[in-house]
C-alpha cells in the first residue's frame, strides 16, 4: 500500500482526536460516577433507571402518605382512649345512683356530672386533626360533626370514610365516621331490649336479660309484651297480639319465651307490661341525655323509683354497649396502624432494593473506569510517540 | 546521422521538465484535490542511414495525472453516507443530551405531580397541598413545552442548514458548469491534452459536492462531466446548470423541502437520502418529529385522563371539578395544492388507540385513504368523513367540512403539537375535585347488618347523577330503588344507577333504606384524588399496555438507542470511508519519499545529459584541434 505524508497526517489526528474524545468521556464518568451521561451510551439501563427513579418516587410517596394516616389514627386512637375513659366514669356513677338509699341532693349532683361526661364526649367527637379536620365527621371534614340537641346530640357528617394509600393497591382507612363510632350503638344487650312501659305501677325492674336461642328469636319479629294480667301471673304476646306463653311470676322470675330470657325484679302490679323489642341504633349522647333526663326527673314513690331504677338499667346496658363498640372501633384502628407498621418495613426494604438496583445500573464500576483510564492514557501517549517518532522520517532529510 | 548535441538537449529539457513535474508534486503535496502528476517521456524519432537506424534522444509526450475514476466513484458515494450520517448524528447526539437535563426533568416533573395528588389525597381540605398541586402541573406543563421547544429549535436549525447547503450545493454546481466549460475548450486546445490543474479542481469540487448531497456523474466525449442527484435529477447538463430551490412543504409552511429547478418546482426532497442534506431531512423525519409526536403523545395522555378523572369529582365548593390542563387538539393541515377549501377537523377519540405517527389523508376516486407517512402503511379508515358518521383509526375521529375534490390530502398530525401547547390552566386550588361526585349512606333506623360502600362514578354526563336517590329493601332478598320494581340482591353487587355504581353487602333486613345523594360538603372526602394519584400506575397507552410515566422511560429508551446505532453506524461509516480515502490517496497522493528519488533520479539523468553533452563538446573540440593542426 502507497501511503502519502499527507494522509498520515490526517489520520493521525483524526485517530488521536478519538482518542482524546473517549479518555474524555472515561474522566466524564469518573468524575460524576455516572456508568453513562447520556441515553444512548446504554440506552436500557437509561430507560430502566428512569422507571426505577419513579418506582422509588412513588415507593416514598406512600411513606409520606403512610405517615399521614398513622398520624390521623393515633389521634383517633388517642380520642377514642379518652371516649372510653369517660364512659367508664359515666357507669360507675349510673351504679352510684342506680341506689334505692341515694338522696335526691345526690342524684341531681351525679346528674350534674353526667352532663359534664355528656359536654366532654361531645368534644371528643368533635376532635381535629393537625389539619383543622374533624376526625368524625365523614368526608364532611369541615363541619363540626356534633352539635347538642334535647335529645343528645345531631350528627352533622356523614358516612363516608377516607382511604389513604399505602402501597400499589393497598389503602386504609384513615379515620371512621362518627355516626358509626358514637351514632349506631346497639340499645339493650346488642339483640333486644327490654324496657318497662311508663304507665306502670308496680314496681317491677327489668334485670338480667339474655339470647337462649338466637335463631328462634330472629325467625319471629322480635317484638313481644309481658303483661301482668295479675301480680303473679303474666302472659307474652306477639306483636300481633298472639299469645305466645304465660306463666307465674315471683320476684326475680326468669322469664323465657321466643329464644330469648327476661329476669323480672320487684313486683309488678296488674295491668303492667315490659316491652321487648329488637335492639336499635342509638346515639350515645341520646343514652347520656336519658340519663340524665331521669336521674333529673327522679321520683319517691314506688312507681316512679321502678322507673328510675329502669332507666339507669338501660342506661347502664346501653352504655356497655357503647364501651364494647368504641373498643371494637380502636381494635380496627390498630389493626390497620399495624398493617401501616408493617407496611412501612416492606417500603422500607423495597427502597433499598430499589437504591441497590438503581445504583447497579447507574454507577460507575470505578475499577473497571480506572483501568479503561489507563488503557486509553496509554494508548494516546503511544500514538504521541509514534507520531513524533515517524514525522522525522522523509528521505529530504538525507539529501 | 543522430547528433549527440540534439540528443543531449533533448534530453537535458526532457529532465528539466521532469525535475518541474517532480517539484510540483512536492509543491502541491498538501494541496486539497492534487493528484500526483508524472511526465511522460517517449523517444525521439528514429533516424535512419539505410543501413541502422539510431534514436534521436527524447522527448516529453505529455503530463499524466495518477487517478482513478474508480476510486474517485468510491470515496464520493463513502463521503455521501458519511455526511448524511454525520448530519444525522449531530441532531441526535442533541436530543440525547436532552437526557439528564430536559428529558430526565420531565420524569422528574410527572412524578412530582402525581405525589401531589396524593398528598392533596391526604389532606384534601388543606389549601396548601392543593396550591402545591397546581405548581406542580405547572411546572410539568413548563417541562413538556421545554422539552418540545428545544425539539423545535431543532427542526428550525434544520431549515436554516437546508437553506445553506442548497446555497453551497447551487454555487458548487455553477463552479463545475463553468470548469466544464473551460475543459471542453482546453481540451480542445491542447488537441487532447487534458488540462490537469482543471480537471484536478473538477474532482474536488465533485468531492465537496458529494458531502453534501449524493452525487452520480458522467463524462461525455469532450471532457464535460454531468451531475445528478436525487433520482438522476440534473444539476449540471454540460455548460448548464439546474439550480436546487428551498420550498415550503405543500402541507407546513413553516417546513422547507428540496426542489429542483424553479419551473417544474419538482419536490424531491424524498429522493435525497445521502450527504450533508440527506442527513438533515433524514433527522427531521426519523429523529426529531417522531421525539416531538411522543412527547405530544405523552402530554395528551397526560392531559386527558388527569381532565377526565377531575370532571368525575367534586371541588370544595361541590362542583364537579375544573380541568387542570389544557392540550391541543390534532393538527390536520390542508395541502397548498388541494383545489378547494375544504377543511378537516380531528379528535382524539380513543387514547389506547392512539400513535405517535403522522397521517395523509387523501380523498380519490370518491374514497378516503389515510396512510401513515412514517412507513407508508395503509390505515384502515370507517366512517364517511360527516360530524354524523366521523371517519375513525387508530384512535382518531376525522370530519370534513365538505366532500373534498378528488385529488385532495390532507396530513394529520395526532400528537405533533401536543407536547407544545400543554398549559396547566387551572388557578383556582379549591376547583381540584379531591373528592368523589356521590356518597353513600346507610340509615341508622336499618334493623339488618348491610353496609354500603362509598359508590363511585361511572358517567359523569348523566344529569341525574346528584340527585338523591333510595335503595329500599322490600325483603331480605329484594330491593327497589326510588321505589321502581323489585330487584334481586346480591351481597356485594353493583347496583348502578343515575351514573354511579355503589356495592351493597351483609344482610339487610326488609325495609331497611340506604340513601345514595350528591357528596357536595364532602369536603373531606379523598377518592377522586386517590383515583387521579394512582392514574401513575394506569396504563392508557398502546393498547392499555402503557403507563404514562413508562411512556417517559420509553422515550429514553428509544432516543438512547437511536441515537447509539447512528453512533454505530457513522463511527462504522468513518472507517469505510477512511479506507476509501487511503485507496484514493494510494493512487493520487504525492509521497515525499517518492518525489525525492525520483529528484535523485531526474538529476542524475540531467547530469548524465549534460555530461554527454560535455563529451559530444571535447569530441568536436578535438577534431577541430586535430584539422587546426
Amino acid at each position: 500500500m502507497r501511503v502519502t505524508q499527507t494522509f498520515n497526517q490526517t489520520q493521525f489526528l483524526s485517530a488521536i482526536a478519538t482518542l482524546e474524545s473517549n479518555l474524555s468521556q472515561t474522566q466524564n464518568q469518573i468524575s460524576s460516577n455516572k456508568a453513562f451521561t447520556s441515553a444512548s451510551q446504554d440506552p436500557t439501563a437509561a430507560g430502566a433507571v428512569n422507571n426505577y427513579n419513579q418506582a422509588l418516587a412513588q415507593n416514598q410517596q406512600y411513606a409520606t402518605n403512610a405517615g399521614s394516616a398513622q398520624t390521623r389514627l393515633s389521634t383517633e386512637d388517642n380520642a377514642l382512649s379518652q371516649v372510653q375513659s369517660q364512659l367508664q366514669s359515666l357507669r360507675d356513677l349510673a351504679l352510684q345512683a342506680n341506689n334505692s338509699t341515694i338522696s335526691s341532693q345526690n342524684r341531681t349532683s351525679i346528674a350534674a356530672q353526667a352532663t359534664q361526661i355528656q359536654n366532654s364526649l361531645l368534644a371528643l367527637a368533635n376532635t381535629q386533626d393537625g389539619n383543622g379536620e374533624f376526625l368524625f365527621g365523614g368526608f364532611s371534614t369541615q363541619t363540626q360533626p356534633f352539635t347538642l340537641s334535647a335529645s343528645g346530640a345531631a350528627y352533622n357528617g356523614d358516612q363516608g370514610q377516607r382511604q389513604v394509600q399505602i402501597a400499589a393497591g393497598q389503602t386504609v382507612a384513615d379515620g371512621d365516621n362518627g355516626n358509626t363510632v358514637f351514632g349506631q350503638v346497639k340499645t339493650g344487650n346488642g339483640t333486644f331490649a327490654a324496657s318497662a312501659t311508663s304507665t306502670n305501677t308496680g314496681s317491677g325492674i327489668v334485670g338480667a336479660t339474655k339470647v337462649s336461642n338466637a335463631a328462634l328469636y330472629t325467625a319471629g319479629n322480635g317484638t313481644y309484651a309481658i303483661n301482668f294480667t295479675a301480680p303473679g301471673t303474666y302472659e307474652v304476646r306477639d306483636s300481633t297480639n298472639t299469645l305466645v306463653s304465660t306463666g307465674s311470676y315471683t320476684d326475680g322470675t326468669t322469664i323465657s319465651f321466643a329464644g330469648v330470657q327476661v329476669t323480672l325484679n320487684g313486683a309488678p302490679a296488674t295491668g303492667d307490661s315490659f316491652a321487648v323489642a329488637p335492639s336499635a341504633n342509638q346515639s350515645i349522647f341520646t343514652t347520656v341525655q336519658n340519663l340524665v333526663t331521669a336521674l333529673q326527673a327522679g321520683g319517691s314513690s314506688a312507681a316512679a323509683t321502678a322507673q328510675l331504677n329502669n332507666s339507669i338499667g338501660s342506661a347502664i346496658n346501653n352504655i356497655d354497649q357503647a364501651l364494647s363498640q368504641t373498643s371494637n372501633v380502636r381494635a380496627s384502628v390498630g389493626a390497620r396502624l399495624n398493617t401501616i407498621t408493617s407496611q412501612q418495613s416492606v417500603s422500607g426494604s423495597q427502597q433499598v432494593q430499589l437504591e441497590t438496583t438503581i445504583s447497579s445500573l447507574q454507577s460507575l464500576d470505578y475499577a473497571r473506569a480506572i483501568t479503561t483510564l489507563t488503557q486509553q492514557n496509554t494508548t494516546l501517549s503511544a500514538a504521541l510517540q509514534a507520531y513524533t517518532l515517524t514525522q522525522g522520517l522523509t528521505l529530504f532529510k538525507y539529501l | 546521422m543522430p547528433d549527440v548535441f540534439g540528443i543531449s538537449v533533448s534530453a537535458l529539457q526532457a529532465f528539466q521538465a521532469a525535475i518541474a513535474v517532480t517539484s510540483n508534486n512536492v509543491a502541491n503535496a498538501s494541496t486539497p484535490g492534487y493528484d500526483r502528476e508524472r511526465v511522460n517521456l517517449t523517444e525521439g524519432v528514429p533516424q535512419s542511414n539505410g543501413a541502422v537506424s539510431m534514436g534521436s534522444g527524447v522527448m516529453v509526450s505529455g503530463i499524466g495525472r495518477s487517478y482513478s475514476q474508480a476510486a474517485a466513484n468510491q470515496l464520493n458515494t463513502s463521503q455521501s453516507s458519511l455526511g448524511q450520517l454525520t448530519a444525522l448524528q449531530s441532531y441526535s447526539t442533541q436530543i440525547d443530551n436532552l437526557f439528564g437535563t430536559t428529558i430526565g426533568g420531565l420524569s422528574t416533573s410527572l412524578q412530582n405531580f402525581y405525589s401531589a395528588f396524593s398528598d392533596v389525597a391526604n389532606a384534601p381540605t388543606s389549601t396548601a397541598s392543593r396550591q402545591a398541586l397546581l405548581g406542580k402541573a405547572q411546572s410539568l406543563a413548563n417541562s413538556f413545552q421545554n422539552a418540545s421547544s428545544e425539539l423545535n429549535n431543532l427542526n428550525t436549525d434544520v431549515n436554516s442548514r437546508i437553506t445553506a447547503d442548497v446555497t453551497q450545493i447551487n454555487s458548487i454546481a455553477s463552479a463545475i458548469t463553468t470548469l466544464n466549460k473551460q475543459i471542453v475548450v482546453g481540451t480542445a486546445q491542447g488537441g487532447g491534452q487534458v488540462p490537469n490543474e482543471l480537471l484536478d479542481q473538477r474532482d474536488q469540487l465533485v468531492s465537496n459536492l458529494s458531502q453534501l448531497v449524493g452525487v452520480s456523474t458522467t463524462t461525455d466525449s469532450n471532457g464535460a462531466l454531468n451531475v445528478f442527484v436525487g433520482n438522476g435529477q440534473p444539476l449540471v447538463l454540460q455548460g448548464q446548470t439546474t439550480a436546487l430551490t428551498t420550498v415550503p412543504n405543500q402541507f407546513n409552511a413553516s417546513q422547507l423541502e428540496i426542489s429542483s429547478g424553479p419551473l417544474n418546482g419538482n419536490v424531491i426532497s424524498s429522493s435525497l437520502t445521502s450527504g450533508d442534506l440527506g442527513g438533515l431531512l433524514a433527522a427531521r423525519a426519523q429523529v426529531i418529529s417522531p421525539a416531538l409526536n411522543q412527547l405530544g403523545q405523552v402530554a395528551t395522555a397526560l392531559s386527558n385522563t388527569v381532565n377526565s378523572q377531575q370532571a368525575q369529582g367534586l371541588d370544595l365548593s361541590g362542583q364537579f371539578g375544573a380541568a387542570i390542563f389544557s392540550v391541543g387538539a390534532p393538527q390536520a393541515a390542508s395541502s397548498s395544492k388541494n383545489t378547494d377549501a375544504t377543511t378537516a377537523s380531528v379528535t382524539v377519540s380513543g387514547l389506547g388507540a392512539l400513535t405517535a405517527n403522522d397521517y395523509v389523508l387523501a380523498y380519490n376516486a370518491g374514497a378516503y385513504s389515510l396512510t401513515r407517512t412514517s412507513d407508508g402503511g395503509s390505515v384502515p379508515l370507517s366512517g364517511t368523513g360527516t360530524a354524523g358518521n366521523p371517519l375513525t383509526a387508530d384512535g382518531l375521529s376525522i370530519v370534513l367540512s365538505a366532500t373534498p375534490a378528488a385529488g385532495d390530502q390532507f396530513l394529520i398530525q395526532p400528537t405533533a403539537a401536543a407536547a407544545s401547547s400543554l398549559k396547566a390552566v387551572l388557578s383556582d386550588p379549591s376547583k381540584i375535585a379531591a373528592a368523589g361526585a356521590v356518597q353513600a349512606a346507610a340509615s341508622n333506623g336499618n334493623a339488618g347488618g348491610g353496609t354500603i360502600s362509598s359508590g363511585t362514578t361511572l358517567n359523569a354526563a348523566n344529569p341525574n347523577l346528584l340527585s338523591p336517590v333510595t335503595i329500599q329493601f322490600t325483603s331480605p332478598t329484594t330491593y327497589s330503588i326510588n321505589g321502581g320494581a323489585n330487584q334481586a340482591y346480591t351481597s356485594g353487587g353493583n347496583i348502578a344507577f343515575n351514573g354511579w355504581q355503589v356495592q351493597i353487602s351483609g344482610s339487610p333486613a326488609n325495609g331497611d333504606i340506604f340513601t345514595v345523594k350528591s357528596n357536595a360538603g364532602g369536603t373531606g372526602d379523598n377518592r377522586n384524588a386517590l383515583a387521579s394519584a394512582s392514574q401513575q400506575s394506569v396504563a392508557v397507552l398502546a393498547g392499555g399496555t402503557i403507563t404514562v410515566t413508562g411512556a417517559v422511560s420509553a422515550l429514553i429508551t428509544g432516543l438512547g438507542s437511536q441515537a447509539q446505532q447512528i453512533n454505530t453506524a457513522q463511527t462504522a461509516q468513518t472507517a469505510v470511508n477512511n479506507q476509501a480515502l487511503s485507496s484514493v490517496q494510494s493512487i493520487t497522493g504525492v509521497n515525499l519519499d517518492e518525489e525525492a528519488a525520483k529528484l535523485l533520479q531526474w538529476q542524475q539523468a540531467y547530469q548524465a545529459a549534460a555530461q554527454a553533452l560535455v563529451i559530444g563538446n571535447s569530441l568536436f573540440t578535438s577534431l577541430i584541434n586535430a584539422v587546426n593542426k
